[in-house]
Order: C-alpha cells, then sequence, then structure tokens
C-alpha cells in the first residue's frame, strides 16, 4: 500500500491551512498548490484502487479507536471507484479553471481555489467515511464551500442564489441531524456497518421517521424533486466550472450518501421503489422543465437534475445489473456534463445573461470547443458511438431483466426531450448566425487541454466501454454485498 | 484482420481523415474522398462471403458480424449508390462550403449503413442505426434552413423509432438472455403472446420511421427536400431501405411463424397503400421539384412495404425488386434535380422551363427514370409492378390492388410535371445562359438509368440474388416456379417475357421512326418554341406562356376532401401542446426561496404519510 | 422459319385491319354526330381522305426531338397493344404474339403511348398542349380506377391474367362474360367512355376552347400518324370489350358487329351530353362506375 485513505481527508484540510501562509510569498502558489493536491489525491486514488482490487477493501482506522467506537474510512472497490472519479474530476476542474480567474483578483482567486480544494475534501470524505455523524460534518464542508463559491461574483443574483442554497441547506442539516439522534439514541452507535446490523432491532416506526428525514436531508444535495429548486440558480450564478463540479463530485456524494442507507444500512425492501418512484418524477420534472429553459446553464442544471433522476432510477431496480448502470450513469454524466458545463461556459462567455441564443454562429468562431460540446451533446443524449450510449444501455437491460416494461418506455419518451434541447442549441451553434457585436473569448490553454481529455474519454468509452467495466463491475458487486461490507469495517484487527 | 471489420475501420477512419484533408486542398479531399467509397466497395465485392464472420466481445454485449444472403442483396445497392452517388457528390459539392463536413457525415453514413447490413447481433445494429440517424441528421441540417423545424422533426421521429427499437433489443435480451438476432428468431415461437406481438411491432415502428410509413413520415418530405440531392440519392435510394431491409426479417422470420401475424401484416400492408395513395397525391401537388420526389419515395416505398408485409414469396420477390429498382431510378431523379439546382439555381418548377435543349444528357436521364419510376413497360419499374399486383391478386388483397393502382396512375401526373417543368415547355431567355451539368455528375446519372432498361430485360440479373435472399428464410426456391430468365409466371400459370417485349417494343420504335422521318428530316427545320399557332396572336419574345402554374389545379379540386386532414399539422400542434404543458412544469420552479421551502415540508409529510405503507 | 414469317405478315394484317376498322368507325361516328345534330356530314369515308391528305404532305418545321417522337410513341403503344391482343379466337391470321394478352401489361402499355405524345406536345412550348396533357392524365386517374376494378373482378373470379383464358372460359361454360358478372361489365363499360374520349369527355383536345389541344403543332406524316394511332387504339380498345366481355368472335363479320355495336354506346352517349369540367370528368368516374366496380369485386369474390 502506497498511502492510506486518510491522506485523501488530511492532505487538503493541511493545504487549507498552507495556502494563505505560502500565498504571501508566492501569489501563484495559491493556484499551483491545490492543483498538486487533487492531482496527488487521484494519483493516490488510483495506486489505492489497483490495491483493493487485489487485496479487498482497505479500513482505516483513525486515531486508533476501532469500530464501532472510533471513527474509520473505508475504501472498497464501490467507495474508492467514486473517489477515483470525484478527485479526476476536481483535478480537471482544477485545470480547467487555472486561468479562468486570472483577471481576478489575488485574494478571490484563492478563495475559490481553497473552497474548489474544500468541495472536493468534503465530497470525497462523504463517500469514504464509515460513520454517519462524520458523514454530517462532511455534508457540512462541501455545504459551506458550496455556498462560498456560489457567492463567488459578489453580485446581487449570485448572493441570492447562494442564500436560496444557504437555506434549503440549513434544513437538510437540521434534519440530518435529527435523523442521526434517533439512531444514536435507538442504536447507541454512529458506525454505519454497525448501524446495519444492528438496525433489526430498532422500532419500525422510527425506523421509517429517521429513513424520512434522511431522505429529505440528503436528497436535498442530490438534487431530487422537489428539495431541488435552488439547483439551478446555483448552477447558473457561480463560475462555470464550479456547475462541472456540483455536477460531477457534489451531487455523486450525496447519491452516494443516499444509495449506502439504502442499500446498507436500512433493510426496507420497499426503499428501492421509493427511489424509482423518487427518480422517475425528478427525471420527468427535470426533463421537461429543461426543455422550456432558455439559459444555456439553467438547461444544463436541469438536465443534470434530470440525469441524476435516472440514476436513482438505476438504483432503485436494485440487481447487480441496475447498480452497474447506476455507476457507469454516474461516470459518465460526470464526465459529459462536466464537459458540458466547460464548453459551453466558453461558448457564452462574457455574455450578460447567458442566454441559449448567445450560442449563434459559434462554430465559426470557436471550433473546437464547439466540436467538444456537440460530442457532450450526443453523448449525453445517448447516441452511439459515444460513452453515453453504453449506460443507457445498461440501465435499460437491467430494467428489462427486471420486467419494468412501462418504465423503460417512459425513460425512452423523456429521453426524446432531451435529445431535442440539446440539438436544439447543437442546431444554434452552427447554423444560426452570430448577431450581437461581443467579443468572444477563446479559451485558454489549460482549458482547452481539459476539455480535450474530457472528450477523449468520452470517445474512448464510447469505442471501448470495457476499459471501466471491470471497476465498475466489481463497485456494484461490493455495494450488493452488504454482509461482508459489515464484516470487513467490524472485524477490523480483532 | 477480418475483411468486413477492416472495411467499417475504413469507412470511419477515411471519413475523419477526408473531413480534415480539405485543408491540404479541394482536389486532395475529393480524391480521398472517392478513394474510402470505391475502396471498400471494391474489398466488399471481392472479399467478403457469406462465411467471414467476427466477434467482437464487450462486458456488455457481444457484436457479432457476417453476411447473409439478404444483406448481400441489400449491400448490392447500398455500395452501388455510395459509389455513384459519391462521383456525382464531387460534381456537386465543387465550390461549396463545409465540404468537410458534408464529407465526414457522407462516409459515416455509408459506412453505417453497411454496419447495420452486416451486423449479425442488435447491440451492433442499434450502434450503427444511430449513427446513421445521426449523420443523416448532420446532412439534413447542412443546408442551414429552418434546422430547428426539419432538423429537430427528423431526429424527433427518428428517435422515436429508435428507441422503440432500443425497447424491443432490450426486452428480447431480457427473454433470450443474448442480443443475436439468430437467438430472437429461434426462442421467438416460445414467447409469450403478448411479447409475440409487442416485439415486432416495437421494432416495425423503429423500421417504419426510415421506411417513411405512415404515420411515421412527417419528417420525409422536408428531410429529403432539405439535404444536399447528392445526398437524398443516398437518402432516399439507400438509406431508406434500411428500414425496409429490417422489415423483411421482422416479417418473414417472426410474423410469419405465429398467427397473429397476418393481423399486423394486414395493419401495415393497409398502412403502406395509405401512404402510398396520399403522399401521391400531395406530390401532384408539389411545386418544388425536391419536395416533389420526396413525396413521390414516400409513395413508391409504399409499394415496397405492401410487397414485404403481404409475404407470399412473389410480393417479397416484388417488393425487394422494386427497392432496387427504387434506389436506381429515384436517385437517379434526385441527381438530375440536383444538375438542374446546380446549373439554374432553383428547383422550382414553375420557374424552370425549356432546358431539354440545354441539358440533353440530363433529360435523357430524366426520362428513363420517369418511364421507370411510372411503371411502363419495358423499364425496370414495370417488373416491379407486375409483380407486385399479381401477388396482389393472388393473395386475394383485393381493395389494395385498387388502391396501389390508383397511386401509380396518379403518378403519372407528377411524373410529367416534373419532365415538363424542368425540360419542356417554352425556351426562356433567362435560362439560355444554363449549360449541360459537369461530366462527373452525368455519367452517375446515365449509368442508373442504363441500368433500368437493363433491369427491365433482364430481371434474373437481380432476381437471383433475391432468389438466394429468400431461401435463407426458408421460403421455397422460386427459379422456374416464379421466375425464369427473363419470364415472369404468376401461381395461375400466366406469364410475361420481357426480353423479347423489350425486343418487339424497340424493333415498332425503330419502324415507326424510321417511317416518320424517312425524307421528312431534311426538310424539316427547327423553330423556336415561341413560334407556335396560337389563333393568329404572335408571341413576342419576354412573352412566357409556358402552362406551369396550378398544374393540376382540377385535379386537385377533385380530389381535395381527401387532402384537407394532413397529420404532419396534427402531429405539430400535438408537440406544441406538450411543449406548453411543460411550461406548468417549469413554473414549479419559480425561483422563491420560500416556495422551495415550503415543498420541502410538503415533500415530508407525504414521506411521512405514505412512507409507512411505502418502506414497512 | 416459317412461323415468324406467318407471325410478321399475321402482325401486318391485324394492323391493317385495325387501321381499316378504326378508320371507318371514326368516318361512321362524324356521320351520326351530324345526323344527330341535324347536319348532313362528311361521307363515311372522309377520315381515309384526310389520312391521304395528310400523309401526302411534308413537314416543315419542328420544335425538337420530343417532338418529333412524341406520335412515334403513340403509334408503338397502339402497336404494341394491338399486338398481344387476340382479335379472333383460333385464327392464326389474326392472333396475338405474346403470353395470351396480359391484362396488366395491356393496362400499361396503353398509357405509354398518351405520356410519351404528352412529352412531344409539351416540348411545342404550346400552352393549349400542356393544358391539354394535364386534363388527359387527370381524367385517366379517374378512368382507370373502374376500368382496373372490373379486369381484377374477372381475374379473381377466374383465376387468370390473360385474355386469352378469359375468351377460353367464356367458351367452355356458353356463357359471356357480360352476363357471368353483369356489373363488371358496366363498369368496364364506363370507364371505356372516359378511354375513348368522346364527348362529354372531350376535354383533351376540347376543340371549342384550346386551339386544338396537344395535337397542335403536329402536322404532315406526323398528325396521321396520330390518326392511325388513335384509330388503331380505338380497334384495341374495341376489341379488348369484345374479347373480355363477348367471348370473343371466331371470324370477321362477328367482330365488326360486336365492335360496332359497343362502339355506339360512347359515341351515343357523347352525342347527347355536353363537355363536362376536368373535375367533374374526375369525379364522375368515382361515382357510379366506382360503386359498380366495387359490385363486380364483391359479385366476383361471394358468388
Amino acid at each position: 500500500m502506497v498511502g492510506s485513505p486518510v491522506l485523501f481527508v488530511a492532505i487538503p484540510l493541511l493545504a487549507a491551512f498552507i495556502i494563505p501562509l505560502t500565498g504571501m510569498i508566492w501569489k501563484n502558489s495559491v493556484r499551483i498548490i491545490p492543483g498538486l493536491v487533487l492531482a496527488f489525491m487521484f494519483a493516490l486514488s488510483i495506486s489505492l484502487m489497483g490495491y483493493v482490487s487485489e487485496h479487498g477493501t482497505i479500513v482505516e482506522v483513525i486515531a486508533g479507536w476501532k469500530p464501532p467506537i472510533g471513527i474509520n474510512l473505508v475504501f472498497s472497490p464501490f467507495t474508492g471507484f467514486l473517489t477515483m472519479l470525484m478527485t479526476f474530476l476536481g483535478f480537471m476542474v482544477w485545470l480547467y479553471s487555472y486561468k479562468f480567474k486570472r483577471n481576478v483578483d489575488f485574494e478571490p482567486s484563492m478563495k475559490y481555489f481553497i473552497l474548489l480544494m474544500l468541495l472536493v475534501t468534503g465530497s470525497v470524505g462523504i463517500v469514504l467515511t464509515g460513520d454517519i455523524f462524520n458523514m454530517f460534518v462532511f455534508i457540512e464542508i462541501v455545504s459551506i464551500s458550496g455556498y462560498g463559491l456560489t457567492s463567488f461574483y459578489t453580485r446581487r443574483d449570485s448572493a441570492e442564489a447562494a442564500f436560496k442554497f444557504l437555506f434549503m441547506g440549513a434544513i437538510a442539516s437540521t434534519f440530518l441531524l435529527i435523523a442521526i439522534m434517533i439512531i444514536y439514541s435507538q442504536l447507541g452507535t454512529l458506525n454505519i456497518a454497525d448501524i446495519a446490523e444492528k438496525m433489526p432491532l430498532m422500532d419500525n416506526k422510527l425506523k421509517v421517521l429517521s429513513l424520512v428525514f434522511f431522505i429529505l436531508a440528503i436528497g436535498v444535495e442530490a438534487e431530487i424533486f422537489p428539495l431541488n429548486g435552488w439547483a439551478p440558480d446555483v448552477y447558473t450564478q457561480a463560475p462555470g466550472p464550479i456547475g462541472a463540479a456540483f455536477a460531477g463530485i457534489v451531487v455523486k456524494a450525496a447519491i452516494y450518501a443516499s444509495v449506502r442507507l439504502v442499500y446498507t444500512m436500512y433493510d426496507f425492501g420497499g426503499a428501492f421503489d421509493l427511489f424509482i418512484i423518487i427518480g422517475l418524477i425528478t427525471f420527468i420534472v427535470a426533463e421537461t422543465t429543461a426543455l422550456r429553459q432558455d439559459r444555456l446553464k439553467r438547461m444544463l442544471a436541469y438536465s443534470s437534475i434530470g440525469q441524476m433522476g435516472l440514476v436513482m432510477i438505476a438504483f432503485g431496480i436494485g440487481t447487480k445489473e441496475g447498480v452497474y448502470a447506476a455507476l457507469f450513469l454516474m461516470f459518465n454524466h460526470a464526465i459529459i456534463k462536466s464537459l458540458l458545463f466547460f464548453s459551453g461556459s466558453y461558448l457564452v462567455f462574457n455574455k450578460k445573461n447567458k442566454y441559449i441564443k448567445h450560442v449563434n454562429g459559434m462554430g465559426k468562431y470557436l471550433p473546437i470547443t464547439s466540436v467538444l460540446f456537440t460530442i457532450g451533446s450526443f453523448a449525453i443524449i445517448g447516441l452511439p458511438p459515444f460513452s453515453g450510449f453504453w449506460s443507457k444501455l445498461a440501465v435499460l437491460t437491467a430494467a428489462a431483466d427486471s420486467k419494468m416494461v412501462i418504465l423503460i418506455a417512459v425513460i425512452l419518451i423523456i429521453s426524446i426531450l432531451e435529445a431535442v434541447y440539446y440539438l436544439r442549441v447543437v442546431n444554434r451553434i452552427y447554423f444560426f448566425d452570430k448577431k450581437e457585436k461581443t467579443e468572444t473569448q477563446k479559451p485558454s490553454i489549460n482549458a482547452l487541454i481539459a476539455m480535450i481529455c474530457l472528450g477523449i474519454i468520452v470517445l474512448v468509452i464510447g469505442f471501448y466501454p470495457d476499459l471501466i467495466s471491470g471497476y465498475l463491475d466489481r463497485a456494484a458487486t461490493d455495494l450488493m454485498d452488504k454482509g461482508n461490507y459489515i464484516k470487513e469495517v467490524l472485524t477490523i484487527n480483532k | 484482420m477480418n475483411i468486413i471489420i477492416l472495411i467499417l475501420i475504413l469507412f470511419f477512419l477515411g471519413a475523419i481523415i477526408t473531413a480534415f484533408s480539405g485543408k491540404i486542398s479541394a482536389l486532395v479531399q475529393d480524391i480521398l474522398f472517392l478513394i474510402v467509397l470505391v475502396v471498400p466497395a471494391v474489398l466488399f465485392f471481392t472479399g467478403v462471403d457469406m462465411n467471414t464472420e467476427s466477434i467482437i466481445t464487450f462486458s456488455q454485449a457481444q457484436l457479432t458480424f457476417g453476411m447473409t444472403p439478404l444483406s448481400y442483396y441489400f449491400s448490392l445497392i447500398v455500395m452501388g449508390l455510395a459509389v455513384l452517388a459519391g462521383f456525382y457528390t464531387v460534381g456537386q459539392m465543387n465550390g461549396k462550403k463545409r465540404k468537410g463536413y458534408y464529407y465526414l457525415n457522407y462516409i459515416l453514413s455509408i459506412g453505417a449503413m453497411f454496419g447495420i447490413l452486416m451486423s449479425k447481433d442488435f447491440i451492433s445494429f442499434f450502434i450503427f442505426w444511430e449513427i446513421m440517424t445521426w449523420a443523416s441528421y448532420l446532412i439534413v441540417i447542412y443546408n442551414g434552413k429552418n434546422v430547428q423545424k426539419i432538423g429537430i422533426k427528423y431526429f424527433v421521429m427518428s428517435a422515436i423509432g429508435a428507441y422503440a427499437m432500443l425497447m424491443a433489443i432490450v426486452l428480447i435480451h431480457s427473454i433470450t438472455g443474448s442480443f443475436l438476432i439468430t437467438d430472437l428468431i429461434s426462442e421467438y415461437t416460445g414467447m409469450t403472446q403478448g411479447m409475440q406481438l409487442l416485439i415486432p411491432a416495437l421494432l416495425l415502428i423503429g423500421f417504419g420511421v426510415k421506411a417513411a410509413l405512415m404515420p411515421l413520415h412527417i419528417w420525409a418530405p422536408d428531410a429529403y427536400s432539405n439535404a444536399p440531392m447528392s445526398y437524398t440519392a443516398i437518402f432516399s435510394g439507400a438509406l431508406s431501405k434500411m428500414g425496409i431491409y429490417g422489415m423483411v426479417i421482422v416479417f418473414l422470420s417472426l410474423l410469419s411463424k405465429v398467427p397473429e401475424g397476418a393481423l399486423i401484416r394486414d395493419i401495415v400492408a393497409w398502412l403502406a397503400a395509405i401512404t402510398a395513395a396520399i403522399s401521391t397525391l400531395w406530390a401532384i401537388k408539389q411545386d418544388d421539384a425536391k419536395r416533389l420526389l420526396a413525396y413521390s419515395s414516400i409513395g413508391q416505398l409504399g409499394y415496397i412495404i405492401i410487397g414485404v408485409a403481404i409475404g407470399t414469396p412473389m410480393s417479397i420477390i416484388a417488393g425487394l425488386f422494386l427497392a432496387f429498382m427504387h434506389g436506381v431510378f429515384k436517385s437517379a431523379l434526385f441527381m438530375v434535380v440536383g444538375a438542374v439546382e446546380k446549373q439554374t439555381g432553383t428547383t422550382d418548377l414553375t420557374e424552370v422551363t425549356g432546358l431539354i435543349r440545354k441539358m440533353p444528357w440530363t433529360f435523357l436521364a430524366a426520362l428513363i427514370s420517369i418511364i421507370a419510376l411510372a411503371g411502363i413497360p419495358p423499364l425496370g419499374g414495370f417488373v416491379g409492378k407486375w409483380m407486385l399486383y399479381e401477388s396482389l391478386i393472388l393473395s386475394d388483397h383485393f381493395m389494395l390492388v385498387i388502391l396501389v393502382f390508383f397511386s401509380s396512375t396518379a403518378a403519372f401526373l407528377y411524373c410529367y410535371k416534373i419532365l415538363f417543368g424542368f425540360f419542356l415547355g417554352q425556351e426562356e431567355k433567362e435560362w439560355a445562359h444554363v449549360k449541360e451539368a459537369p461530366a462527373i455528375m452525368i455519367v452517375p446519372m446515365v449509368i442508373l438509368s442504363i441500368s433500368s432498361i437493363v433491369l427491365g430485360t433482364y430481371p434474373q440479373l437481380i432476381l437471383k440474388p433475391i432468389n438466394a435472399a429468400m431461401m435463407s428464410f426458408g421460403l421455397p426456391d422460386t427459379y422456374g416456379n416464379l421466375w425464369k430468365e427473363s419470364i415472369l409466371f404468376n401461381k395461375w400459370g400466366n406469364q410475361i417475357a420481357l426480353a423479347p417485349i423489350m425486343y418487339g417494343i424497340m424493333l415498332v420504335f425503330v419502324i415507326v421512326t424510321i417511317f416518320l422521318f424517312f425524307r421528312n428530316r431534311s426538310r424539316t427545320r427547327y423553330v423556336t418554341t415561341k413560334d407556335i399557332s396560337t389563333s393568329g396572336e404572335i408571341i413576342k419574345e419576354h412573352e412566357n406562356l409556358t402552362f406551369s402554374r396550378g398544374f393540376f389545379q382540377p385535379f386537385l379540386r377533385a380530389v381535395e376532401p381527401v387532402m384537407k386532414r394532413q397529420i404532419d399539422k396534427y402531429m405539430l400542434s400535438f408537440a406544441k401542446g406538450v411543449e406548453d404543458l411543460f411550461e406548468f412544469t417549469r413554473r414549479i420552479y419559480n425561483g422563491n426561496g420560500q416556495t422551495y421551502a415550503i415543498y420541502a415540508m410538503i415533500f415530508l409529510i407525504i414521506l411521512l404519510m405514505f412512507g409507512k405503507n411505502l418502506l414497512g | 422459319m416459317e412461323g415468324i414469317l406467318m407471325s410478321i405478315l399475321g402482325a401486318i394484317a391485324t394492323f391493317l385491319l385495325a387501321f381499316v376498322v378504326g378508320m371507318t368507325y371514326g368516318g361512321i361516328r362524324r356521320k351520326v354526330i351530324a345526323r344527330v345534330q341535324n347536319r348532313y356530314g362528311p361521307p363515311i369515308y372522309q377520315n381515309f381522305i384526310d389520312a391521304f391528305k395528310l400523309f401526302s404532305k411534308t413537314t416543315a418545321v419542328h420544335h425538337g426531338a420530343m417532338h418529333l417522337l412524341g406520335p412515334a410513341f403513340l403509334m408503338v403503344s397502339a402497336v404494341v397493344a394491338l399486338m398481344i391482343i387476340p382479335v379472333l379466337r383460333d385464327n392464326i391470321w389474326f392472333t396475338n404474339l405474346n403470353f395470351k394478352g396480359d391484362l396488366i401489361f395491356l393496362i400499361y402499355i396503353m398509357t405509354f403511348g398518351p405520356l410519351g405524345m404528352a412529352l412531344g406536345a409539351g416540348q411545342t412550348g404550346n400552352p393549349n398542349s400542356a393544358i391539354g396533357v394535364t386534363r388527359g392524365l387527370s381524367q385517366m386517374v379517374g378512368f382507370e380506377i373502374p376500368w382496373v376494378m372490373a379486369l381484377v373482378a374477372l381475374m379473381i373470379k377466374y383465376n387468370t391474367t390473360s385474355v386469352v383464358d378469359l375468351m377460353n372460359v367464356q367458351n367452355e361454360v356458353g356463357q359471356w362474360l357480360i352476363f357471368q358478372n353483369p356489373f363488371a361489365f358496366v363498369a368496364a363499360i364506363l370507364a371505356s367512355l372516359g378511354m375513348f374520349r368522346y364527348a362529354p369527355f372531350n376535354i383533351v383536345g376540347a376543340p371549342t376552347e384550346l386551339a386544338s389541344g396537344p395535337a397542335s403543332e403536329n402536322g404532315g406524316k406526323f398528325l396521321f400518324t396520330m390518326m392511325s394511332a388513335g384509330s388503331v387504339f380505338a380497334f384495341v380498345k374495341l376489341t379488348l370489350l369484345v374479347d373480355v366481355f363477348f367471348g370473343g368472335a371466331s371470324n370477321l363479320i362477328e367482330l365488326v358487329i360486336k365492335t360496332f355495336l359497343l362502339y355506339m354506346i360512347p359515341v351515343m352517349y357523347g352525342v347527347v351530353n355536353p363537355r363536362y369540367r376536368t373535375e367533374q370528368a374526375v369525379t364522375y368516374f368515382w361515382g357510379w362506375p366506382l360503386l359498380f366496380g366495387f359490385l363486380a369485386i364483391i359479385y366476383s369474390v361471394y358468388f
């Protein structure tokens, strides 16, 4: 083992304290150090994944207190996969925005990078931790850095968006804490594995109550309907790359948390149906709403919410194929939606309201960005040979194997809407004439590299999905095997 | 490496290289384009046989490629047209913008069609199907006119079809555990009755969209007329045949095995007949040659679908033969329109007149192809029509015969309109400068016209592969039974010998022509088309008396009741209604934080109310 | 060798017969119309005089290749149609040349000529020609439907698509098809009204409105060819009707009587009816004729 999962939390937090100090000495360090940290985290996750695939799950105990009393970090194929994805995206966001904020002053840019780093750290923490109170702490870290990033441009609108987010986040935190209290009062433990083991002992009413509170709390971050009202505003008002970070990292962590609840902690079979229902409603409402948007980022935001609904549906199917499909969707969504946010930001750069009509004729001025946006659109619609196709196929196959015919039909019908609004944008990029005189912003070299990286991943996975299907398969097996999780966490070093 | 994979890689790499080679020089790009089309065709005809099979394994699916007799037959259409239309394209696109973009999508769609035909499993079939869809979509919007309406309409209809197909595919996989087409066929009879109907129905929706079957055809007139003509030749000639290809498989290997299949067959056949009749009427109404041919294509595809859907050996031969013929003559006609468009700048039949002496070769190609389209003996179109009528009469589909007869007679009207509009009528100064199209555009048209004549005389050239394809589906050998060399039979023992007809007609024609011109030709002199008998009135140079507006007005008045209602309009207003409905869901997000908090509380209450039932 | 020679001679004889009979009928028609309108009218052989006059004239001008070929198309279609129709039963001189006269082929080859002519007329540049052509094509769509229905009704009843087989059926049963399926006959004869293009369906030529329809701009030999092709066509249609519904004819006298009687139907109908407008002509065929066509098919299927 080359490193410990603890480093995922320790290094960025340490860096966050150091950066203001080094920034006094060398201004550029505030940009470079977060990048190095994120790159390190990504590299670490890759090497740990290699270790895990050979030796099995790593359970890291913090400060010597063994589970169920102490806090522990679990790096299993499932959590490890998500960690890898998140750190990779975090690094991409950093790469993309390295020069993006050059025209901003030193202090805001320091805040931006530190907050970004903490956002990633918090999300990774949510995924890795094996303790629900610890999870609560990480959710708070994510939320607070999210509020900060939303209001990064100190404007009226962004302040309003941040306030809405804060408002919903506060509600979420309250209920989360209540839920944790219920659990602790009943079972006397905060360790997820321990809770899972003792769950049958709990009173059924309280069990339902606590799960409902959990769903409400985590649902806010997971952007499920109707708790996602804050999301479009935040995506629109936050700096462009942060949209990608939210869509690709934060939401994934929240989805992880809710999945962990249903798959591991609780033993309700009906929870899966609840997942499907919530997912379906979220999917339908978000996609239909996206169709009627006139601003690019809002459209992408609603599309992102819709995709998360689809992920929920896939998890709700409850079979291994379903989990596989859900993970594949999460992966694809993270990559593709980031690509869309990245390239979309440039297409409407310098425009006041970021209307969709501002992309008119951009194909001529920003050819590479436009092509990448087009690839992203085609991929998210699920057209072969791009990566989105395989995940959509996986979802549908999983649903078909569980005999959910109507579900397939609904997913496919809504997918047509998705195709419509994305193609409307693509048509505008290439076949409309640019009317306004505003300057177009050529993407900086680092942003271009980040986008091209993502574009290549979309294509490569599209042509050869087996590159990640091994990871996905192991992760799915890991999540489905609840008993193994409990065993591995509780029997460590005993 | 397997040759099929090699061809596919050639297509896809070649497409990308060709697209970017425009940076070097336009000539290099053109040559590369042709190479990428010709080399795979040569490889295909020399290297691929029925035994070549290759498998690519992914964790999610196994892609199997190989050729069947049926796909060989359709590959003939695709590969042949791709090369001919490729040469034409080079001529037509000369000096146009976005050539790389166009070439890229052209080659991609050809490659995708080839991939579809070579796929032995549904996943690769679907992948190539979708590539074909988006590549053709990108060409449809190439002109940049009305992209949001025409392009989206095309894509949405395609997506409806493709997703119906995808649904069928995942259902098949859940039942058989495999994506192979042969596994579906072998396990089909063991399925539940619901699935036995649902799966073919979904597949037929998917194929019906591409084959422009009513009511899924609404994209076709716009898409066909909006794409550049060199691509529409492929679009209507080859791409639409992919739908036919799928339908043949569904009808022959699935629906013919269960008794309930007969109902679906009859429904599809009737839909196709109505499609043919209505779209023919709409074609007559059009004043734009592109749209006219687009509607005509829909009508012709209707005949093909009827033949395939009826499902007797003779009707299938008729359908498949017509599929080939339609590829030949309709592509030639779209090329003609493209040539006229390139030389005159318009395709409006009411504007262009009297090109016959300026573009004689184009006219010749148009004339022969129109005769073939109209189904007049002795050209290839008649062979297919004859078999179609005979098979419909012999299989007791009397009303269908009448409907088909009506549409093919009405087709004469638009056939005449397109010939008269472009080539005949008074010669105007406005078009005096028009020259014949370049040779690279003429040659493919002429080759296609010659094919029409040859196939009318020697239909056995393609009846052989059709027969092989049908025998691979377990149908009886039709050689000597329904056709023998150039003689066609029906089950009642009636027959028609095509080669003697051709020679006879040629002989009589030559005799009459000699009679007419004997000691006559040298004394007649050409006079302008303004020098005509108009009851003593003398037409001045600037007066154009050509009758071209409201060409078939009286006829259209007669059929007006049928044409009042348009599915297109209903569908569009439905789509608009749906979009307006979404405005309500959009209002859910009203941007007010307090409302969102209320939503959260309502959500909580609902969960608490129902949570016990749902979770407990 | 002898067979081929016989066929060629037979073909020439058939053609001459058709020409003479058709021309004479045309003359009779002119006479009949004149008498009904209380005129004296031209002599019955007037058509031959006209033809001879036209034949001996030379043509001075033309409007292009299609214009010249138009009459040729018309003639080819008439001759080919004539060649595959059995004129007399069991007669080596007037037999058909090819595969027992397939009905579907006949229907199509009979449309071939008018379409070729239409192209020729189109190239003249005369607007009246084009107007006439559009009217003619529209009318064709009208009358083809009941015509085809009548034929289909017979085909499905007797399981054949050939004229010869239909004639044999009538011989074996000893009853003409007009009695076996009267509805089919009514539909066919109503359709033939349009096919002959006499009043009230003479909208193509429309002598008083259009200079002279598609035939304008043609003269001399070309007009002669068109005229004789028209006569041959008339003979073809009449013979076909006789073959199908009246059991054919075993000798020339029988043929002439039967065809003449049939010929009088469109002529007489035309004499007493004013000309229709185009849409009236088209919709006319979609009324009663169509109904009879349906009845014919229903009768064939169920009785």
